[in-house]
Formats: C-alpha cells, sequence, structure tokens
C-alpha cells in the first residue's frame, strides 16, 4: 500500500502544477464567477438557469481536466524515463497503474472541490440559497460528478495502457459522449423490436460494455425544487457500487495489457 | 558463486512494416560479482534493449536471462539492484531530498537521516532543499545515483552514467563508481566514454548489431599496440587509398593522421605519403586503446565504417564552406 501511496502523492503533486489543467481550471472558475451576471438574460427562471449553467461549466471543465489529466499519464513517464526506475524498485506494474490513478482522481477531486467551494461562495455572496439543506442540494450534484469523472479517468486510464495520448483523448471523449448523451438513444434502439437483430445485437453491446455516465446527471433537484429523488441514500450507494464495478473491471483490464505491454 | 549477470543465447526481435528485426541476437554476456563490467557498442548497438531486458520492463523474444542467479524481472531482485537510465528525469516540483524520500519509499525505507546522508554522499549536501529544476545536469545525475544506492544494491546498472557532464562531474562520477565496486558492488555500465570504460571496467562487452563481437579482461583484450603517422601537406585522396579494415585515417587541412595495427610496416605508408608530397611530422608507437578495440570490433560493420567516414567527409566539408 506505502508503493501505492507514494506513487499517488507525487502524480497528484505533478498534476496540480501541469500548467495545461490549471488554465483549463481557471478557464471554469472564471466562468464561474462571472455566470451571476448571466441571469439578466432570463429574468422570469434565473435561478434555475444560474444553477443549471454553474453545474453545467463544473461538469464541463471537469471532465476536460479528467481526459487532459489522465490521457498522458501512462506515456509522459515511459516518454520521460521515469518509469524505468522506478519499477526497476520492487514495485510491480499494477501498483503503478493503481497509483498513478488515484493520483489523478486525488487531483482531480481537488480541482473539483475548489469549483464547488468558489460556486457555492458566489451563490451565497449573490444570496441565490438559503439554508444548509439547499446548500447540501447543490454540493451533492459536484459530488455525483466526481464519482463520474473518477469513472472517465478509469475509461482514460484503460485507454492509455496501449494509446497514444491524441487517440486516447478521442477514445476517452467518445465514451463519455456515448455514456452520457446517447446512452438512453442506444438503449432504446436494443429494446426495439422492429430493428435489423444485428444492429439490435450492436446497440445492445454498446449499451451494455459503454458505462452509463447519464445516470450520474442527478442536477435536476438542485434545478427545479419540484423534483426529487427517491430513498435518496439508496440511489447514491447504488451510483457508488455502479462506478465502482465499472472502475475495478476498466483498472483490472489495464493491468492486464498493461503487464504485458513493453515499456 | 553465481554470476551476477549471464545472458544466454538470448534474442530480441521486433516487427516492422519490412519484416521482423533482431535488436538482440545470441546475446551471451557473463558479469563476475563485484566487478565493474563496460557495456559497449555503437548507437542502435541493442545496448539498452538488453538492460530493460535485464531489468524486467520488457521481455525476450527466446534465450535465457538472469540477474544475481534469479530470472530476469524477478520483483524479488529489485530490491538487490539498481538502475540510473541515460539522461534521467525526475519530477522537478520535488527537491533532492523528496526525490530521494520517494525512490526510499518504493522500497519501503522511511529514513530521512539515510537520504540525507546520500545526498551528502554526492556532494549535494547543500542543495538537497531545492527543486531538481534547478540543479544542473550534473547534480540530476548525482541524485540519479544517489537514489541508486538507496537499498545498497548489490548490482548497479548504469546507462551513460557521465554523459553531457563537464569534466569536473565526469571525474566525481567516475570516482563514486570506483568506490562502489570497493564496496563489493557489481557495476554494469553502458557507455560511449570509452575512456572512462578503460580507466574504471574491469571487463567489457562490446555488442554490434545485437551481438557480442568482444568481450574479456580489458587487459587480455587489449593486447597489441598501434602505431600513429602524423604527416603534412597529404591531399584529400591520399586518405581514401590508405583506409581499410584496419587503418584508420582522418585528415584536415593536409594534416593527416594514420593510425595502424604495429603489425603493419610504417615504412610502407611513409613512402606512400612521401610519395603524394607529403611531410611526415611523426611516426609514434603507442599502446592499444580501447577505442581502437572498439573500432577494430564495430569496423566490419559497414554502418559504422560510414559514420566515421561521414563524420571525416563533412568535417571537411564545413571548412572548405
Amino acid at each position: 500500500m506505502g508503493v501505492i501511496l507514494a506513487i499517488a502523492k507525487t502524480t497528484l503533486g505533478e498534476a496540480v502544477r501541469r500548467r495545461v489543467l490549471l488554465v483549463i481550471l481557471l478557464v471554469g472558475v472564471l466562468f464561474l464567477a462571472i455566470a451571476p451576471a448571466l441571469e439578466a438574460l432570463s429574468p422570469r427562471q434565473e435561478l434555475t438557469v444560474l444553477r443549471a449553467l454553474t453545474l453545467g461549466i463544473i461538469q464541463l471543465t471537469s471532465a476536460v481536466i479528467a481526459v487532459v489529466l489522465t490521457v498522458y499519464l501512462i506515456p509522459n513517464e515511459i516518454e520521460r524515463r521515469t518509469i524505468y526506475t522506478i519499477l526497476s524498485k520492487p514495485v510491480r506494474r499494477w501498483q503503478f497503474l493503481i497509483g498513478k490513478y488515484l493520483g489523478a482522481v486525488g487531483a482531480l477531486g481537488l480541482m473539483m472541490l475548489l469549483m464547488t467551494t468558489i460556486m457555492l461562495l458566489v451563490f451565497l455572496i449573490m444570496r441565490k440559497v438559503e439554508g444548509t439543506a439547499e446548500i447540501a442540494s447543490l454540493a451533492k450534484v459536484p459530488f455525483a460528478f466526481f464519482i463520474q469523472m473518477s469513472l472517465l479517468a478509469a475509461v482514460s486510464v484503460f485507454f492509455s495502457t496501449f494509446a497514444s495520448p491524441i487517440v486516447n483523448f478521442f477514445l476517452s471523449g467518445g465514451v463519455y459522449l456515448v455514456g452520457t448523451v446517447f446512452d438512453s438513444f442506444f438503449d432504446v434502439l436494443s429494446k426495439n423490436s422492429q430493428l435489423n437483430p444485428a444492429v439490435k445485437g450492436m446497440a445492445s453491446i454498446v449499451h451494455v460494455i459503454v458505462p452509463n455516465f447519464q445516470s450520474f446527471n442527478v442536477q435536476n433537484p438542485a434545478i427545479n425544487q419540484l423534483q426529487f429523488i427517491q430513498s435518496e441514500g439508496m440511489f447514491y450507494l447504488g451510483l457508488g457500487v455502479y462506478a465502482f464495478t465499472y472502475i475495478s473491471i476498466l483498472l483490472i483490464a489495464g493491468i492486464v495489457v498493461f503487464e504485458y505491454r513493453e515499456v | 558463486m553465481s554470476l551476477a549477470i549471464e545472458t544466454r543465447d538470448l534474442v530480441k526481435t521486433y516487427k516492422s512494416r519490412s519484416g521482423p528485426i533482431n535488436v538482440v541476437s545470441n546475446l551471451n554476456l557473463q558479469v563476475e560479482p563485484g566487478e565493474i563490467f563496460g557495456f559497449l557498442g555503437p548507437n542502435g548497438a541493442g545496448k539498452t534493449t538488453t538492460i530493460k531486458i535485464l531489468l524486467g520492463v520488457i521481455y525476450q523474444t527466446t534465450g535465457d536471462a538472469y540477474v544475481l542467479g534469479k530470472e530476469a524481472g524477478d520483483i524479488a531482485i529489485h530490491k538487490q539492484i539498481s538502475y540510473l537510465p541515460e539522461k534521467p528525469y525526475y519530477y522537478e516540483h520535488m527537491t533532492g531530498l523528496e526525490i530521494m524520500q520517494f525512490y526510499a519509499s518504493l522500497f519501503g525505507i522511511h529514513d530521512l537521516k539515510k537520504c540525507k546522508d546520500l545526498l551528502e554522499r554526492v556532494n549535494l549536501g547543500n542543495d538537497m532543499n531545492r527543486p531538481i529544476s534547478q540543479y544542473s545536469k550534473g547534480m540530476q545525475q548525482r541524485v540519479g545515483l544517489a537514489q541508486s544506492l538507496l537499498n545498497d544494491p548489490k548490482l548497479l546498472f548504469l546507462d551513460e552514467p557521465t554523459g553531457g557532464l563537464d569534466p569536473i562531474a565526469h571525474i566525481e562520477i567516475r570516482d563514486l563508481i570506483l568506490q562502489f565496486r570497493d564496496e563489493g558492488k557489481t557495476v554494469f555500465i553502458s557507455s560511449h566514454e570509452l575512456s572512462d570504460v578503460e580507466r574504471i571496467c574491469d571487463r567489457v562487452a562490446i555488442i554490434n548489431k545485437g551481438e557480442v563481437v568482444a568481450q574479456g579482461r580489458l587487459e587480455e583484450l587489449l593486447i597489441g599496440g598501434r602505431i600513429e603517422l602524423t604527416a603534412n601537406g597529404c591531399p584529400d585522396d591520399l586518405a581514401t587509398r590508405l583506409r581499410d579494415e584496419d587503418t584508420l585515417v582522418s585528415i584536415n587541412h593536409g594534416r593527416m593522421i594514420v593510425d595502424v595495427p604495429d603489425t603493419h610496416n610504417p615504412d610502407q605508408i611513409a613512402k606512400m605519403v612521401q610519395a603524394a608530397g607529403g611531410e611526415i611530422v611523426s611516426i609514434i608507437p603507442r599502446r592499444k586503446r580501447l577505442e581502437d578495440l572498439f573500432l577494430e570490433a564495430v569496423t566490419g560493420d559497414n554502418i559504422a565504417k560510414g559514420r566515421r567516414l561521414d563524420r571525416i567527409v563533412e568535417k571537411q566539408g564545413e571548412e572548405k564552406n
């Protein structure tokens, strides 16, 4: 465990200093800070729009950070030869991979925490939230996003064990897009009895293999207070178990590929 | 006592569009415990690939590789070996001391004093708290050596340990390597710095195109001498006429240096020089150097010979321009 933590700590330390990530984070934070100024665009439902907008900014910024952070995790280590000094020590490849992943998720968590804090501060200063219940309701959304991004990072780490950073960027981005926007589309296709069996089969495979990122989009109750999640505790537990299962499968698959990869 | 390193008919083949390429081909190495072993060869000879196989970061296609008596890649031997890569990179946000602590933690060592002592040993005591990004190349190399000593290894792999260093850093690193041998460690050095290798290594292996072309104790391999003939006013085409498998010729503004084994008759060469209008400056016999052995070993290879020829032709071209 000590080896994994040492690698994770170093990865985190390096990630939070990477300029490209800091620039993306800065852009996200800037948008969060100026978002309230956009309320004039829709005076009728200003609060709804503002919440949707800020949560959307956090989600999009986090997704970009998650992918950019993880696509270079392994290739950078190989290119700079740091992997050789590490793997020539009593470090197993799976420990290296898990350490890199945990470090990346840690850095991602810190960046998301910063964005969430800024969002809540802006809301408090602008008096857009009242009471701890409302703050908690808002804070739960970035938390669900964090689990979603941890899953996206696992997808990207898996691809990084064999794909170049550019290819990985599009693969991971594609998987996220399919799992977020097109998941219900593939779900409908896979259940359509009138479809060609081959197309239906393909749609079923995509629907099963690609993680359902959409299920982590829990912003509706925070945006529209008339909506709520039934058995909220069980719902979040289910989300956690779902993400943990997928992350485990992806990391195990990554370890298998990485174990036989020549670095 | 078993060998520190042994390879038996080691082969590493990579697939390419033009067919399989043997980067390492039937390589047989024997490194004795407690010696400094020089692993030499031109660029692309397969040195780094061999080291990577011995470290277990890549796998051989066929053949066997043993390190400290166990199969290469066995995680148990990683506690007893160390590796310093060519042009090492360290996480730049960390200080020298933090780098040491990081690598120490990979061995399960949490001993701050040991980390500091090792940095003191490589003369980085005053700089251990500075970020590595502020270190010179020589300082980074010394951090590399310090981290490679964390586990008190029995065997060190050093890939170009003195490459690109200034003369003082060069001497410091060389002295450290000699200290390692005095402490009973085996040191496996891959290097292009032939003068360093000649000074500190007990035995060497020269490889070319993945095969060992010479291996043994330096005093045995460097038997025989050379004769160096220097002449002025020589025409360029004379160099081409004199150059052959054993004869190394360089020419610069009509000043020609001919280097031949002492089995050759220097009078014959002197006559050719004089007949071409050249003036003999000196004929000096000298002992055989590792550079001579290296060139003899790889000179049968057209690529190596072509490179040497190209270098001379390029130099002449630059001067004419």
